[in-house]
């Protein structure tokens, strides 16, 4: 009998690849000396009228092909770019031209597009572009964006695009009627996903098919077929796109079509040529999208356990110049920050505003980390009010394991009700606890303190929505060789889905791992899919890969049966092979039963003569029985009701040098319950690297902003990201495994959740060591060391 | 951001005064200055100029404009820059002011308020404080050379003939430098110190100064 995969730590087969430098990527496609490439001229103004774009220097440079300025655009591309995600909240929803109309509104926004022999001549070109601007006053911040003195858009009134407002119960009155109450103001700044491979798109028109063939790195190839379809005026069917190799998303590349994801479509159809767009670094920053600028207030009141009795929440979100992504972030921030806990009433209100930055799209994580940090800070200072142990105030407002389902009454990202599926945050509490050395910790603090060095320690829970809809597809395809061909329509970046989902079709087909092959984010093999976000792929793509094995099964074992002249019950599929149970002799390979699948008039090979109309069939029947079709395929699709809840606690244990103010963990721990686990090793390696990224976030990364939005730190030598020696050396993880009641693996996503807790268990944790308030994230040593000036003052 | 500084100059009150308001002089001073064109009309010490500058690989031509306004003889102007090129803007209010520290010598004190765009603004910006005031106090250092020896360069074009020296349409170039906008940078950039890069905002303040 063949050992179950799902739960085992199968090593990743698309390692073969990456390591040995064979990773195909975008830039990777379409490397013939013919193939032209595309420079963007980006605004060096964050708000400014364009009064004149003069071309005239670019035309006759040798090698440039084309310019294309918004003037060029016709029909749906000199639209406004799509808004994504429409929300009734968002009255004032506003998204950019493909190419700039009439005024910028952030540094980089595209003004015009140059297509040349190579990227050296695109970039010259560019550079003798020559705009003349009207300067317009900037609005950057939030703070500036609230006092509305300056407008980002003329027609924004206030540079409020939406105002949401929620409420459970009466939080004010029970606020007004409880025992003790706290207040407190936290902010967050600005981050960016940074991944390796920026955003890059390659495109070809075949002129004697009339079709549109496109490789973009996205996290939603077949919204980018849509978008690019509808703008080019083509039937959908005659436009392909393929997502290779992605060297890293983490949601900025959910965001779609990128001005540039149209332009290099457009350019390559009227040129006739393949055309190339490979973002580089700076550009990434400046035109590509970040995530995290929030500004929160929290009203609490509490009883004299720490009980919430009432929590009302107002927070400001900064969602750049534009808003393509609609209001995801902050319906995130304001659902996910109840955590595992039920406040009774909860009222909740967010202002997502204009400023003349980077638009804002998900950014792992993608609202949570701030939510996270507002809630579990609160709870912090509940604890410290009434100087209780910090768990104990946790655990009092637990929903408890046999509370399940248990329905928030609110509405989340997806327009469905947040209603936790399953859960259990006392069993995570008691892990963490032990995890980290929880209740040892006082003894250490004081064995260190004696000793003269700081270290404080800090714990977070959270619970992530995950797996949310519409729905993914996914189409098996045994062929008569006896391969498995798998494909689903989501993209892949890095994930390892090329190996958890071959687990879960050889777990089911009963078919060896090493002959599933999986394709992912090719429209050609999977036309109907929504994209790779909100911790999804595995949940959604790997239910409706296991439901699509299993409709390929029935048919194998259909047909086996017939072959075989037995029952269908009494088969199983071992290695490849199917074959009566207790009688191995009695056996047909699925190769076999693919020939047999697909009646033939003509034979090809050696195999396909058995399938011929004088081999096989019964005279008296159709050669493919009613309500069959030919071939050995199974297609199926998952559409659940709600999104799955996973839920997770982190604890890190820090210590603050007294002189210089340096932060350095000493050990982190994560306790994780993301349901049935298909292969452990791949899911902490998604907790290693959103622990990577969280430590970046808390304590290394921020958009530096001038007044007059200028991104200082445009580069890897401003912007820090955490290198290996910043990310804690081994990370410990502990497991629970809560099944999902929403889908047939009992699963729930893990993508994001390394990277949730982090502001707020390392604002907790230094708070603890320097007992400062921490307010502010992130924090860097300088910023530590003028808060222990202004505390001594 | 702003830039603000001060340079002392062994000449007096009215030489330099006289200097930085002689287009023939800022373009043989200011750092990186290929080309001055006169736009306004004769006493409203406006320009056209081109000067090539660079932060450290960010290096390019600029296009740009100079005025000098808010004149108050031997005391203080203010000097409007506006300027663009491939590896960014600059946009800068420059109030400067004049004082005689000591008999015979002049104190010059600027504060600038510049908006930095594009490349430069983003990568080069951490660096552009030092550098500008290293090419001011350069700038400076070329002005008290200039008055001691006379300006050396005569307009290159006069589309009336004769006429002032700030009149519309009179063009002053660098010795030794061609004309046109793509000349090589190789001269100007080594007197500025080819190291440590030049910038744009240096080249602003410098040109505050030159406007003076």
């Amino acid at each position: 009998m063949t050992t179950k995969l799902m739960g085992q730590g199968v090593q990743r087969v698309e390692d073969q690849r990456f390591l040995r430098g064979l990773g195909r990527y975008v830039d990777d496609v379409a490397v013939e000396q013919q193939v032209l490439h595309a420079a963007v001229l980006r605004s060096p103004h964050a708000h400014a009228r364009i009064l004149d774009i003069d071309v005239a220097d670019v035309l006759d440079v040798e090698g440039v092909h084309a310019v294309y300025t918004y003037d060029d655009l016709t029909g749906p591309m000199a639209e406004p770019l799509p808004l994504l995600i429409p929300h009734p909240a968002l009255t004032h929803g506003r998204t950019q031209y493909a190419l700039a109309k009439d005024e910028v509104n952030y540094v980089g926004e595209a003004i015009a597009f140059v297509v040349a022999e190579d990227r050296y001549v695109a970039e010259d070109a560019v550079a003798r572009i020559r705009v003349d601007y009207e300067f317009l006053p900037p609005v950057v911040g939030i703070a500036a964006a609230r006092a509305a003195e300056r407008l980002v858009h003329d027609d924004v009134p206030g540079n409020v695009g939406a105002r949401l407002e929620q409420e459970v119960g009466d939080a004010k009155a029970a606020i007004a009627r409880a025992p003790h109450t706290l207040s407190l103001d936290l902010t967050v700044e600005r981050s960016a996903c940074m991944p390796m491979e920026g955003r890059g798109t390659v495109a070809r028109w075949d002129p004697d098919l009339h079709r549109l063939q496109v490789w973009t790195s996205t996290q939603s190839s077949t919204g980018v077929r849509a978008a690019v379809a509808v703008k080019m005026g083509l039937g959908l069917g005659q436009v392909d796109v393929v997502t290779p190799d992605v060297g890293g998303g983490f949601g900025v590349k959910i965001n779609h079509p990128w001005p540039e994801e149209l332009l290099v479509p457009m350019a390559a159809r009227a040129l006739g040529r393949t055309v190339k767009f490979t973002e580089d670094r700076r550009e990434h920053f400046i035109s590509s999208a970040h995530e995290r600028g929030q500004v929160h207030h929290i009203e609490v009141g509490f009883d004299d356990d720490g009980r919430l009795l009432g929590l009302d929440v107002e927070f400001w979100h900064d969602h750049g110049a534009f808003t393509p992504y609609g209001l995801i972030v902050p319906i995130i921030t304001s659902t996910q920050l109840l955590g595992p806990y039920k406040p009774q009433n909860y009222r909740v209100v967010f202002e997502s505003l204009y400023t003349n930055t980077v638009m804002v799209t998900p950014y792992r994580g993608a609202g949570r980390p701030q939510g996270c940090y507002a809630m579990e800070r609160t709870m912090d200072a509940i604890a410290a009010y009434l100087g209780k142990d910090r768990t104990e105030v946790r655990a009092v407002n637990f929903i408890q394991p046999d509370e399940f389902p248990y329905d928030q009454g609110l509405i989340f990202q997806d327009g469905r009700e947040l209603e936790y599926d399953s859960g259990d945050y006392p069993a995570s509490l008691e892990k963490i606890k032990a995890l980290v050395g929880w209740d040892e910790f006082p003894a250490f603090q004081a064995e260190m303190a004696a000793q003269g060095r700081r270290v404080g320690i800090g714990l977070a829970c959270y619970v992530e929505g995950t797996g949310v809809g519409p729905y993914e597809g996914a189409h098996v395809h045994i062929e008569t060789s006896g391969k498995v061909k798998v494909a689903t329509g989501l993209t892949t970046q890095g994930q390892g889905h090329a190996t958890v989902f071959a687990q879960l079709v050889a777990d089911e087909l009963g078919c060896p791992f090493e002959d599933v092959e999986v394709v992912t984010g090719d429209t050609r093999r999977m036309p109907y899919a929504v994209g790779t976000f909100a911790s999804r792929a595995a949940v959604m793509s790997g239910s409706a890969i296991h439901l699509a094995a299993k409709r390929a099964k029935e048919k194998v074992l259909k047909i086996a049966a017939e072959a075989l002249e037995a029952d269908e019950k009494d088969l199983q599929i071992v290695d490849g092979v199917v074959s009566v149970k207790g009688s191995p002799g009695t056996s047909i390979d699925l190769g076999t039963v693919s020939v047999l699948s697909n009646p033939l008039r003509y034979a090809f090979d050696e195999a396909s003569k058995a399938a011929t109309q004088f081999s096989v069939g019964d005279p008296g029947k159709p050669p493919v029985p009613e309500d069959e079709e030919p071939g050995l395929e199974g297609k199926d699709f998952y559409s659940p009701e709600r999104a799955t809840f996973a839920s997770g606690m982190h604890a890190v244990i820090v210590e603050t040098d007294p002189d210089t103010a340096e932060i350095t963990i000493l050990k982190y721990a994560v306790v994780h319950d993301c349901g049935k686990l298909i292969n452990p090793m791949i899911v902490e390696g998604q907790i290693h690297g959103g622990v990577a990224q969280g430590v970046g976030g808390a304590l290394y990364e921020r958009m530096a902003y001038d007044e007059s939005g200028q991104l200082l730190n445009a580069s890897f030598m401003d912007f820090l990201m955490p290198y290996v020696t910043e990310v804690p050396d081994g990370i410990d993880v502990d497991h629970l495994e809560t099944a999902s009641p929403l889908n047939p693996l009992g699963i729930k996503g893990a993508g994001e959740a390394g990277v949730i807790p982090s502001a707020a268990v390392f604002a907790a944790a230094i708070e603890d060591a320097e007992g400062i308030p921490i307010t502010a994230m992130p924090i860097s040593p300088s910023e530590l060391f003028t808060l222990r000036q202004e505390h001594s003052s | 951001m702003k830039i603000s500084g001060t340079n002392v100059l062994e000449q007096p009150v009215d030489k330099v005064w006289d200097a930085l308001l002689d287009p023939r002089v800022l373009v043989a001073t200011i750092p990186g200055c290929e080309r001055l064109v006169a736009t306004g009309g004769p006493g409203d010490h406006a320009y056209d100029m081109t000067v090539t500058a660079g932060v450290a690989a960010i290096k390019g031509t600029y296009q740009g404009q100079c005025t000098l306004s808010d004149l108050d003889q031997h005391r203080g102007l203010t000097m409007r820059l506006s300027g663009a090129g491939a590896p960014g803007t600059i946009d800068a209010t420059v109030q400067v002011s004049f004082t005689e520290p000591s008999p015979g010598a002049t104190q010059i004190a600027y504060e600038a308020d510049a908006v930095v765009g594009g490349m430069v603004g983003g990568v080069g910006q951490r660096m552009l404080t030092s550098v500008s005031k290293r090419m001011a106090g350069e700038f400076f250092g070329n002005v008290g050379q200039a008055i001691t020896s006379g300006p050396v360069v005569e307009p290159v074009e006069a589309p009336t003939g004769a006429g002032p020296a700030d009149a519309p349409g009179v063009v002053f170039a660098r010795p030794g430098v061609s004309t046109s906008s793509t000349s090589g940078d190789g001269d100007f950039l080594k007197g500025i110190a080819v190291g440590a890069g030049l910038v744009v905002l240096g080249v602003i303040v410098g040109r505050v100064f030159g406007r003076r």
